[in-house]
């Protein structure tokens, strides 16, 4: 205790800072973003479709990770597919971030029958199994990237609005909380000002998993031919390879997965990193 | 004692994946293995609409006429007949003589338990079935206005709670216990080919009537083999067959065309050859190859990815492979890929507009992409092989050419694409699908066309289509029958979706020439015909073609009697193994 006290933010900020993994990871994501922000932007790998050589070249100085079928350059596409993957884990990440966060608050809040149906409605979804429920999504919307999202996104809120919906049933009896309702706050005020910054870390950490989740999750669709549609992504790429492999056309798969593999472990680590610095049990016993 | 019995349970189990791993190549009796890409759907002749349903029927189940095994072009000779029909002079009625003394397969469902004597009744039963509108056949389009009286008795039935077999057709008599009679409404020559289709084999009425509703998973039919234990499971990854021990006489034939000679070699010998056939359903072509390798499996088609390390210069075997006795096979098929406009959109009833993308399509690179440059360009619809292909006929609107095909699209009115709304290209979920589609999306770029490769499962493609739902759609039509008539139906314009014509093409001048031609008997009238039919449809460009595919199939040493044919029903029972050769070669794998 030197100087004024800091918010639990600066302290895990702090935390983070000095955990060198976190660093590393969070210096991964940050090239991945960059990445993915240059390819919408149009700086780099906008002209992936172009034709730069024979089709199945191996790797070589030129083309570094070879060329797929259409002799197109398979750096290119990988680097187009960190765009797909970032927006992919992103939005899904949000929505499901929404709805579990929203959901998971209002049951834990209100409890009774409001906690009831929700709870309800969460076993009856999580009871279909998962892919199924994609399926089945997709068959209703169309597809299209944005179904995919959308899709993604609604079937994986689940086990964050059981974390959120607990952690507010501990937190609603706290004292802070009921000081606040002596000071006069209705129930949104509670649930949004004093709760919720409360159990945010949870969110924080489920977020970033949820990021690399639905990462793999659209290799998994786009293997069963269901994910993105006329753009490159790792998923699509991947399902290529499949066919490829035996004739000894490894580079693509060699490329999609690599991508995937620093992005996903990078998410990971991060996950694990800021659950050390956010969480307060944990504070202090590193 | 609880760790023991684990430890024991581990040993064991360890010991299982063992013996698994290396489990040896039966060679004791004469077994056909054979590798399938789809699951079977069951086993009712009524239902069997896709290759892979209609082949497990046909080793079950026959017909009243089959192809000759041994010649080429396809000839149908009978089956279960004892001669070809006599047609009358109308061509209107033809008069089948069954054969005698073929029996049911033993079953339950028989008195005593042994199969009965086949009768003309059972025809004509079986046929009903699949007119029978509460079972909904699947293969009901093949006689759909062909019988007399056929189509009034299935509305007529169709109000009705329980249909009724009772009723005498006119179309459809069996005048004595080995005789039957069809009566058609109009000249129809094709009907021949229907009888040799599984659709039209015969079934028992006991049978069918013992088992019910799981009368699809239960067969009993007079061809050569039977399922072991009698019941087909839905899951089932291996369909075990078994010689049917009461199968008429039945010997291999005498005659052959001149590719197939050597064959002769088992000339008159009884049928079946092999006392088992075992069917594996591998959905993915690196394991079937692998079990093929392994010789597990007697032979296998060679797909796109594996070609370029197994086939040397295009044709040859690479020599790894030629020194394991190992062979290879290359035959046409009877079939045609082709990228459908739906003419029911104004945008493309715009001939130039179609043909200007045709002409942007690369049908050379898409050769070389997807079939390691084997397959034929089409130039039209038919495939050779029948008559109504001409040989040396080039369409005008096949080859690539950007030039043209954008002077064409100025003329339609979308120059350089402008103004053309971005185009829906639907395909099947494949991964190859999914290519194919990304090649076209690419080629038609260079003339300005926006094209969205969208996939789809199979029936959600067939729904689609079917609803009229789709721009572009990409996709294969294999012959039911060697006869251009099974092509050219599929641009006639009252055959339009829900029928086979898929893509709607609509054209007055088309649809009367067919009509004429369809009721044809087989002349060089009728060919001049068919041959004028396929410039119309290269010409008008009602689709985008693609090839006329060729199978590449590889087959170990021991297997006798194979080649590779597009009417593969009932083939397992001319097939031989050389148990010696195939004991000798496996230590060479």
């Amino acid at each position: 205790m030197e100087n004024e006290s800091k918010s639990l933010w600066a302290h895990a900020w702090d935390s983070l800072k000095k955990d060198k993994t976190a660093v590393f990871s969070m210096t991964i994501i940050g090239i991945y973003v960059l990445l993915a922000i240059l390819t919408v932007t149009g700086v780099i790998a906008s002209d992936w479709s172009k034709e730069v050589g024979a089709s199945y070249l191996p790797p070589s100085l030129e083309n570094p990770f070879g060329t797929d079928i259409f002799g197109r350059s398979v750096l290119l596409k990988t680097l187009k597919g960190v765009e797909m993957a970032i927006a992919i884990g992103c939005v899904t990440a949000i929505i499901s971030t929404v709805i579990g966060v929203l959901f998971g608050l209002t049951a834990g809040y209100f409890g009774g029958k409001v906690d009831e149906v929700i709870v309800w409605f969460y076993t009856s979804q999580a009871s279909i199994p998962g892919i199924m429920l994609l399926f089945a999504i997709m068959f209703v919307l169309g597809k299209g990237t944005s179904t995919l999202f959308i899709a993604l996104g609604i079937t994986s809120w689940i086990p964050l609005c059981r974390l959120v919906r607990g952690e507010v049933m501990r937190h609603k009896e706290r004292e802070y909380v009921q000081a606040a309702a002596a000071l006069g706050a209705g129930n949104r005020r509670r649930m949004l000002k004093h709760i919720l910054p409360n159990i945010f870390h949870i969110v924080i950490i489920q977020f970033s998993l949820r990021f690399q989740m639905a990462i793999k999750s659209e290799v998994i669709l786009s293997y069963l031919g269901l994910g993105v549609q006329g753009a490159p992504s790792w998923g699509t790429m991947i399902d290529d390879s499949k066919l490829e492999l035996s004739r000894g056309v490894w580079w693509q798969l060699g490329a999609a997965t690599f991508a995937m593999f620093f992005l996903v472990l990078a998410l990971n680590l991060l996950g694990d990193a800021l659950r050390d610095a956010l969480d307060p049990k944990l504070k202090g016993k590193a | 004692m609880k760790m023991r019995k684990i430890s024991i349970c581990a040993l064991l189990s360890g010991l299982m994946l063992f013996t698994s791993c290396t489990k040896k190549v039966d060679t004791s009796e004469k077994v056909l293995n054979l590798a399938v890409t789809a699951e079977v759907k069951g086993m009712d002749p009524i239902y069997a609409n896709d290759k892979y349903s209609s082949n497990e029927i046909a080793r079950i189940y026959e017909g009243l006429l089959e192809y000759h095994y041994l010649k080429r072009p396809y000839t149908l000779v009978p089956n279960l007949a004892e001669s070809l029909p006599v047609v009358s002079a109308d061509g209107l009625t033809y008069t089948f003589k069954i054969r005698k003394g073929v029996k049911f397969q033993d079953d339950a469902a028989f008195d005593g338990g042994k199969g009965r004597e086949l009768v003309a009744e059972d025809f004509v039963y079986s046929i009903k079935r699949l007119a029978d509108p509460k079972l909904q056949g699947l293969g009901w389009w093949l006689l759909e206005g062909k019988i007399k009286g056929l189509n009034e008795w299935r509305e007529k039935n169709s109000e009705k709670d329980v249909v009724d077999y009772s009723e005498v057709i006119e179309g459809l008599k069996a005048t004595d216990s080995h005789t039957l009679v069809f009566k058609l409404n109009k000249p129809f020559p094709q009907f021949l080919y229907s009888l040799a289709m599984p659709f039209t084999f015969v079934v028992s009425k006991e049978v069918v009537t013992k088992y019910g509703d799981n009368f699809l998973n239960h067969p009993v039919g007079t061809g050569p083999f039977m399922l072991k234990g009698g019941e087909f499971k839905q899951t089932s990854k291996r369909l075990t067959y078994v010689k049917n021990p009461t199968f008429r006489k039945k010997a291999f034939p005498v005659e052959a065309s001149e590719e197939f000679k050597p064959m002769l070699s088992d000339a008159g010998k009884d049928l079946p050859l092999l006392d088992k056939v075992v069917v594996n359903i591998i959905r993915e072509s690196q394991p079937r190859m692998l079990q093929f390798k392994k010789g597990k499996v007697d032979y296998n088609s060679v797909d796109k990815d594996n070609f370029d390390s197994m086939i040397v210069a295009g044709k040859s075997l690479s020599k790894e492979l030629l020194d394991k006795g190992i062979n290879l096979e290359v035959s046409p098929s009877l079939d045609v890929t082709y990228t459908a406009y739906n003419h029911d959109m104004k945008l493309f009833q715009n001939t130039n507009l179609r043909r200007a993308l045709a002409l942007a399509y690369d049908v050379e690179e898409m050769n070389k992409l997807f079939n390691n440059g084997t397959a034929l360009p089409a130039q039209s619809v038919i495939p050779p092989g029948i008559a109504g292909y001409m040989k040396n006929y080039k369409s005008p609107y096949r080859s690539k050419n950007l030039r043209l095909a954008k002077e064409l699209l100025a003329k339609a009115g979308y120059k350089d694409g402008k103004g053309l709304p971005e185009i829906t290209y639907d395909c099947p979920s494949a991964s190859t699908s999914r290519q194919i589609g990304e090649l076209i999306k690419k080629q038609l770029a260079e003339i300005g066309v926006n094209i969205k490769v969208q996939q789809n499962t199979w029936p959600e493609l067939q729904k689609k289509i079917t609803k009229r739902q789709v721009m572009l759609y990409g996709i294969a039509w294999g012959a039911d029958y060697p006869d251009a008539e099974n092509f050219l139906q599929l641009l006639y314009g009252p055959n339009k979706a829900p029928g086979a014509n898929g893509s709607g093409y609509d054209n007055p001048e088309f649809n009367t020439l067919f009509k004429k031609a369809a009721v044809m008997q087989d002349s060089p009238e009728r060919t001049a015909l068919y041959e004028k039919l396929n410039r119309i449809a290269a010409e008008e460009v009602p689709w985008i073609y693609g090839v006329h595919r060729q199978g590449y199939t590889l087959k170990h040493s021991w297997l006798k009697n194979y080649m590779s044919t597009d009417f593969e029903a009932g083939q397992a029972q001319y097939i031989n193994i050389d148990l010696n050769k195939k004991k000798e070669m496996l230590n060479k794998l």
